[in-house]
């Protein structure tokens, strides 16, 4: 098993990156019983807290969990692997949870978390790596022989690892998307977001994958049904990112505001009672996405829900 | 609702055709979508053409003849909701303007959106 692994990812803020990684995460666990690592690499910390919780958050933190203690071991020159970094229980699926527990390993979720730490992690070797002659592009670079080496290990461990991306390009960020085998760029269907969209893709396309067309799956998210986000939905897809991948389009709902807030670390719910009247949207997303990957890399999964 | 327990699947699917068609008939905007969420191409007639024409993606196209084809035909108050409905000017913008400076503020507008708002990376 070689793990694929995508960044979800966009410069604009405020677009769903986290919702959207959390979403993925369970629709691959829980339709295709795959095995899913969620790693957070945005200080803000959304996607550890949905899938851990607050009070989860700091616990991993305080375990020793998170990829900024995996940063300060890059900081002070130790070699290591993700592993122990890992909180292997990020699970919020009852159905899940019972599968591990009856030990049919049939979709799993764990999480390397971020905290707010991580933002004052990366100023610190920021200012130490500036100050030796260093540059953004060699800091960059350095991060992801080192991250990629400390996660090779995790290939074997699982399907698919999904990296939260900040809204904006720190080494730390640029180290992510580089290690990425495709890009999960989720929007709103509204002026900035298009123009933030273009602006992450030419980006990407230009210093990170010259390839990025076939490596990119947009989803459209926070969609209100209004005649502007309809006109500005057909011009995303056929005339600003027409060649691209697009997933379902995601509705602006309280159900998923609510399926983000987990109640508490021990807490669980069925995937009806998570998703409520957006479950099939979620059921969709894993199947778009798992179509996607069929398509542009040879990658099949096989569902074992519908 | 009543319940029609007297009808079959087909004659469901019947009704259900017949108020996508009517639908269809009346509503050029949904017939537009509908036809190109089937990979479809219709020619639609001038007047329709000009109800369901959107300048972006004629701008995209890049047939400038054909987006002046289009809105040329189209009488200075439906200019003036297409430039406002597409956000691509205020009331202000359109005072005192003549047809042809209508459509090509239109065209101009239009067309510089899409090369901003374009990925540059296909």
């Amino acid at each position: 098993m070689t793990a694929i692994k995508a960044a979800i990812a966009n410069l604009k803020g405020g677009v769903g990156k986290s919702t959207t990684t959390v979403m993925l995460a369970d629709g691959l666990a829980y339709f295709y019983g795959l095995t899913v690592l969620v790693i957070d690499l945005d200080a803000q910390a959304n996607s550890s807290q949905m899938l851990l919780t607050e009070r989860g958050v700091q616990q991993a933190s305080d375990q020793g969990k998170g990829t900024h203690h995996l940063l300060k071991q890059f900081m002070d020159g130790r070699a290591t692997t993700a592993g122990p970094f890992i909180m292997p229980n990020a699970v919020s699926l009852e159905e899940l949870r019972l599968a591990e527990e009856q030990d049919e390993r049939k979709g799993w979720i764990s999480a390397l978390p971020s905290h707010p730490q991580l933002r004052l992690h990366e100023l610190t070797l920021e200012e130490e790596w500036y100050s030796r002659s260093g540059t953004p592009t060699t800091l960059s670079d350095a991060l992801a022989t080192y991250f990629g080496g400390s996660f090779s290990m995790l290939d074997s461990l699982y399907d698919v690892i999904l990296f939260d991306c900040p809204p904006h390009l720190s080494p730390l960020a640029r180290a992510g998307l580089s290690l990425a085998d495709v890009f999960v760029m989720p929007t709103i269907a509204d002026a900035v977001s298009t123009w933030g969209t273009k602006q992450f893709s030419d980006w990407v396309g230009k210093f990170i994958a010259p390839d990025l067309p076939k490596r990119n799956f947009v989803l459209v998210t926070r969609f209100r049904d209004t005649r502007y986000s309809r006109q500005v939905l057909t011009e995303l897809k056929e005339i600003y990112l027409k060649d691209r991948w697009f997933g379902p389009t995601i509705p602006e709902s309280v159900h998923v505001l609510n399926a983000m807030d987990r109640a508490a670390p021990d807490s669980y719910n069925t995937f009806r009672g998570k998703y409520g009247g957006v479950k099939g949207d979620v059921r969709r997303l894993a199947e778009r996405f798992s179509d996607f990957l069929s398509h542009r890399t040879g990658t099949t999964w096989q569902k074992i829900r519908d | 609702m009543a319940e029609d327990q007297g009808l079959t699947a087909v004659e469901y699917l019947d009704r259900f055709f017949d108020e996508l068609r009517d639908e269809v008939r009346s509503n050029p905007r949904l017939a537009a979508r509908l036809v190109k969420a089937m990979g479809g191409s219709v020619v639609f007639e001038a007047e329709t053409s000009v109800e369901i024409a959107n300048p972006y993606l004629l701008a995209a196209s890049g047939s400038k003849s054909r987006f002046y084809t289009v809105f040329s035909q189209m009488k200075p108050n439906q200019l003036k909701r297409v430039l406002k409905e597409n956000n691509l000017a205020t009331s202000i913008d359109l005072a005192g303007k003549s047809p042809s400076q209508l459509v090509d503020m239109l065209y101009d507008r239009a067309s510089s959106k899409v090369s901003e708002r374009k990925s540059s990376i296909f």
